[in-house]
């Protein structure tokens, strides 16, 4: 039954996906986009993925619609007409399928129990989690813990995308206050209803915090979710009150001490005479050592990518038009 | 019975796919892709019940949250649009 509705909800995607890219209107494009986002939320969901599909609900269903928007707003809203070159990049997309399609031939089937990754790595994660670290969510042991080089250098992948933005489209606070934005001010449905929600996205951004050992969710998916509520904010108040409450120096603070705090914890392990990202000697208890080192590795994790999304948002929205 | 409401809903997200393809205005789009999130937020919470992981449900409520967002995104960007453009505002995107 999932079969079927995975399959459906793929062409609607292929669909989606073919018509982004026929569409000459980019504000089309952002909207279509938009549906990408939750049909892969959606299609992610099925194959039992909740932590990727929450990545994707978090990430696709606000923010980067709110990205792609505010970048929109710096630019023509056509597409550039665009002349050859078309064969070349026809030939190099038919290409990579056929080799793609190729690959897929040699790929065990989608829940075979004989794929290799059944044979000796998720059996070993599922043996090893409840002695090791004992939470019952197996994603955030592994992502945590048992791979958390791998996370650090995500989380320092995101902080370096964060510096590239802000090196693009950062600026100096003008000394002559400009004609403040004043965002949705005037909207009294819009803003009634938005006050509410902001609380809720908050608590929730934090449930998925701290509840991430438990359930789907971590760091990741509340970072997106406490910039959300944020940038929901801004986009009501405007951005120079959302500025005001949260100065670029907390930003960078953010930036920069999420990825610090993770660093930090790896380093504390090696003080306490363990390895590099080894929370075991962090506790007297080796179980709660590591509770306490993924506890603080994801607090660094959410922070850095909190304030990321919300220092590229609040680099688009100062900007004025060109 | 699960699985014939995540049919119904199933169904009326293509339909839903549809008017945002065809437009032909952009309330039209908006207004499919809004609905596009609610019937996403539906579908996720049947599921949820139908493979019997109830604790999953977090991800329709951050749908659910969140999707109000992109709609106030779309409504700053054509306020801002139509304050450096006042002629531009109706104008209806193909």
């Amino acid at each position: 039954m999932n079969l079927i509705f995975g399959i459906f909800l793929l062409t609607l995607m292929l669909i989606t996906g073919i018509a982004v890219v026929r569409t000459k209107n980019l504000f089309v494009a952002t909207t279509l986009m938009g549906i990408f986002s939750l049909l892969l939320a959606a299609n992610f969901f099925l194959l039992d993925a909740a932590d990727v599909a929450l990545t994707e609900a978090a990430v696709g269903a606000g923010i980067s619609t709110v990205l792609f928007l505010s970048a929109l707003s710096l630019t023509a809203e056509q597409e550039k007409p665009c002349f050859g070159g078309r064969l070349l990049a026809l030939s190099v997309v038919v290409i990579t399928t056929l080799a793609l399609l190729h690959a897929t031939l040699d790929s065990p089937q989608l829940g075979d129990i004989n794929a290799p990754v059944h044979q000796h790595v998720a059996p070993w994660y599922i043996d090893k989690t409840p002695q090791v670290i004992d939470v019952p969510n197996i994603v955030t042991a592994v992502l945590a813990s048992f791979r958390g080089y791998d996370t650090l250098g995500e989380v320092f992948v995101v902080f370096t995308a964060g510096i590239g933005v802000m090196f693009l489209l950062s600026h100096y606070p003008r000394k002559k206050p400009h004609k403040p934005h004043e965002g949705l001010r005037h909207y009294l449905i819009q803003r009634l209803v938005g006050r509410t929600v902001i609380p809720f996205i908050l608590l929730f951004g934090f449930y998925v915090q701290f509840h991430g050992d438990f359930g789907p969710g971590g760091g990741f998916q509340a970072g997106a979710l406490v910039a959300a509520a944020i940038i929901l904010f801004a986009l009501l108040e405007g951005t120079d009150q959302a500025i005001h409450i949260i100065p670029s120096w907390f930003l960078n603070g953010m930036v920069a001490g999420g990825a610090l705090l993770y660093s930090a914890v790896g380093v504390a392990g090696m003080l306490m005479g363990g390895n590099f990202l080894d929370y075991s000697v962090l506790a007297s208890d080796p179980v709660a050592g590591q509770h306490l080192g993924i506890l603080l590795i994801e607090l660094g994790v959410g922070i850095t990518v909190t304030g990321v999304l919300l220092s590229i948002f609040l680099a688009f929205a100062s900007r004025k038009h060109f | 019975m699960y699985i014939a409401v995540a049919l119904a809903l199933v169904v009326t997200m293509g339909l839903a796919l549809i008017r945002a393809l065809l437009g032909p205005t952009v309330y039209d789009r908006v207004l499919a892709v809004n609905m596009m999130g609610t019937k996403t937020v539906l579908l996720l919470s049947v599921i949820t019940f139908a493979i019997g992981r109830p604790d999953f449900l977090d991800l329709a409520l951050a749908y659910a949250l969140i999707n109000f967002i992109g709609v106030l995104a779309v409504l700053e960007f054509f306020r801002k649009r139509s304050e450096l453009d006042p002629e531009n505002n109706t104008k209806e995107a193909e």
